[in-house]
């Protein structure tokens, strides 16, 4: 991992997100893999099997504390905390009343809304993006908005029941309980109140008495029976830190190994097919191969190297248009004579894969000057050759859109060409709507590719060898 | 006045289409003559001609696009031009065989549409070299007139790109050809490039040049009684620089 950009998402019920990118995407969630073509192959994301962990645990006893301690040593990009606090249910006008006189039940299970929560796993597992709905503990009430979770790849389920409802228990990889002598969740818990939470005090200790200690008895601590690990609050929790870390390092090793070795069983399926017809090689005309030629040659001046390349950018763009969306429409020219020509059906987008897809930014810019422009940083673990979806932001309504160019300067193996059509199939966009545009590629990755998801276009600039290194980034942004 | 041909009306897309999924547009008139290129006829293509075609098309838009048309006009024009065996070694140490390009060109521009196609032109090829010819319509005899012309001195050199957006009849680009002669230019140096072609512009054209090369992007089928090519666009000028 190269950069500043620590992608671990924290979502709480407030909405904020806290951490670095985010990877909070809006747009239908719709996914549509349907397969239209029995021979089509498979392809799994690294993070279609996510590990869930729960860790459950009355209030104070440091559940949070724990989760991000476990974030913070795995040090990891794809890791999210998500707070049960988010999925409260909202609260009628009666209801609401006793909320503000501190006489709401909030540590009883009811409060929450377990059907929406065991909806969202399901999601979240399926590798499916999953919308989480963001609590006010102001209003007591649900807002509008929700947060986006996609492709994580552990996600730690933080709450007093994380280990309450069968069907989370289902879904669970591994279920921490968290103890803490009563005298200790009080006091954390008048602290956390007063400073996020704007009570007093008094209402604070009023709702312990009432709803936090029966309710403690009848349902959290049950919950410590179906536990893998009891965490003692008090102890230091290096111990049951280092298990779990290592735990989940076991995890992603052996989703990482999965990935890897479906990337190349795709591989050995590829070749034995010819290239689909929606693939496009450029035609090898006498100014395309003299600009190959100049892009090609390492004694090419950095000037001409992004004059050319931004040209040839440009025509591979144009050829790309090609495959959008058309219809017939009648104009009148000024010799008030009817022509009948075509025009775009919808509007057409374009998504960078970064960074070698940013080279064409001049070139999409020359041709659609006002292009809407997703970004997605997909990069090759340097040990394992492995792609990681690092950041990605998508214009909101991309799924609506008629046509989206998916552009990246070179494929080699086809790794990451796959996991940004997953990503965009993810979010709504039909394979039909796709065209990956890219200025070389081996002919296996574009079997790879096309295997998996017939439907889209791909316009290649020119055929090179499989698995060539890419070097067309690094001489255009000159490092 | 001519008669008008009915103009070639079929379905548009890429090959893997079916005829079912590809709408329906007019296409460039068919025309024969081995030195005339048209462009392929691509759904982008005819969306970007219906753009700048479309009288309520603002001055603004119709400058970007036509920009986008004449650009991909000047990267077909530019394949006319000769290139030798050239091998390379690339980035990552292996050998590309490739091509380099030959000869030294410039453009000219007939005033003033023509000049219109010079900013895609150094878009193509920075710091080409361009000259400019002035040839109006004379008003007593209604024949082209030329009053000015500014050429690189060694054009007789050159590989010449002549720029006209409108080829009508043919009278301009004829008298600017030449012109372009009497420099000592050869008749299968020169290239003329052009949006909106008519068969009569052509015919006239390629009966009297036949090494001068012609690339258009789209023909009509013909002209109207004033020998404007209809449907047409209209005034190009006008619509680029004035209206």
């Amino acid at each position: 991992m190269t950069s500043t950009i620590t992608s671990t998402i924290v979502v709480t019920p407030d909405g904020m997100t806290n951490g670095g990118a985010t990877l909070t995407i809006n747009g239908s969630a719709e996914a549509d893999s349907a397969c239209t073509i029995a021979k089509r192959a498979h392809y799994a994301p690294p993070w279609a099997d996510v590990s869930i962990i729960g860790i459950a645990g009355s209030s104070g006893s440091g559940k949070s504390t724990l989760s991000q301690a476990i974030v913070k040593s795995l040090n990891l990009p794809w890791v999210v905390i998500l707070s049960m606090d988010s999925f409260y249910k909202s609260l009628d006008e009666e209801s609401s009343r006793k909320a503000f006189r501190c006489e709401y039940d909030f540590d009883a299970p009811d409060a929450l809304d377990f059907d929406i929560l065991v909806d969202r796993l399901r999601d979240l597992k399926a590798g499916k993006r999953a919308e989480i709905p963001v609590y006010s503990f102001e209003k007591h009430a649900r807002l509008a908005k929700t947060t986006a979770i996609y492709s994580p790849h552990v996600l730690i389920l933080e709450g007093i029941f994380a280990l309450h409802d069968p069907r989370v228990l289902e879904l669970l990889d591994m279920k921490i309980f968290c103890e803490a002598d009563p005298d200790t969740c009080l006091s954390r818990r008048i602290l956390r109140d007063q400073r996020e939470r704007g009570r007093d005090v008094e209402g604070i200790i009023k709702q312990w008495f009432s709803f936090v200690k029966p309710n403690f008895e009848k349902y959290v601590n049950p919950q410590r029976n179906v536990a893998d690990i009891i965490v003692p609050c008090k102890s230091e929790t290096h111990v049951a830190m280092t298990m779990v870390s290592q735990f989940i390092k076991q995890k992603l090793l052996e989703k990482s190994r999965h990935h890897r070795a479906a990337l190349t069983k795709l591989e050995m399926e590829a070749l034995s097919h010819p290239l689909s017809s929606k693939v496009h090689i450029m035609k090898q005309t006498s100014q395309m191969r003299g600009m190959n030629t100049i892009i090609h040659d390492i004694d090419t001046t950095p000037e001409d190297f992004i004059f050319y390349f931004n040209r040839l950018a440009a025509l591979l763009v144009e050829q790309g248009l090609n495959s959008a969306a058309f219809t017939s429409r009648q104009v009148t020219t000024p010799q008030n004579k009817p022509y009948l020509g075509l025009e775009p059906a919808g509007e057409v987008s374009a998504v960078i894969v970064l960074r070698g897809g940013a080279a064409f930014e001049a070139g999409l810019h020359r041709v659609i000057p006002d292009c809407k422009t997703g970004r997605m940083l997909i990069q090759s673990n340097i040990r394992t050759g492995e792609p990681e979806l690092h950041y990605l932001i998508l214009p909101k309504d991309i799924d609506q859109h008629a046509s989206v160019l998916l552009l990246d300067a070179q494929m080699s193996s086809g790794g990451s060409a796959l996991m940004a059509v997953q990503v965009l199939v993810d979010h709504g966009v039909k394979e039909e709507k796709i065209t990956l545009v890219t200025y070389s590629s081996g002919r296996m990755g574009l079997h790879r590719l096309t295997q998996v998801f017939p439907g889209i276009t791909v316009v290649v600039g020119n055929l090179c060898l499989d698995a060539e290194e890419r070097w067309v980034e690094k001489r255009y942004f000159r490092c | 006045m001519s008669d008008i041909r009915t103009a070639p009306t079929q379905s548009v897309g890429p090959e893997y289409q079916s005829e079912s999924q590809k709408p329906t547009a007019t296409v460039s008139t068919p025309v024969n003559f081995d030195n005339v290129t048209i462009l392929p006829q691509t759904p982008q293509l005819i969306a970007l001609l219906s753009i700048i075609r479309n009288r309520d098309t603002q001055r603004g838009d119709f400058v970007f696009y036509s920009n986008r048309i004449i650009r991909l006009l000047v990267e077909e024009g530019l394949n006319h031009l000769p290139t030798v065996e050239h091998t390379v070694t690339t980035p990552v140490g292996r050998p590309y065989d490739g091509l380099a390009f030959h000869g030294k060109i410039c453009g000219v521009s007939i005033m003033r549409a023509g000049e219109a196609m010079e900013q895609a032109l150094r878009e193509c090829c920075r710091s080409v070299r361009i000259g400019k010819i002035l040839i109006q319509r004379d008003e007593e005899t209604a024949q082209p007139k030329l009053f000015y012309d500014k050429l690189p001195e060694d054009i007789a050199d050159r590989w010449v790109l002549l720029l006209d957006p409108m080829f009508a009849t043919g009278g301009s680009a004829m008298m600017a050809v030449d012109v372009l002669k009497s420099r000592g230019v050869p008749d299968e140096r020169i290239l003329f490039l052009n949006v909106l072609a008519s068969p009569e512009g052509i015919t006239n054209f390629a009966t009297k040049f036949p090494k001068v090369r012609v690339v258009s992007a789209f023909v009509d089928p013909g002209l109207d009684e004033k020998n404007y090519i209809i449907p047409g666009l209209g005034d190009f000028g006008d619509r680029y620089y004035t209206r």
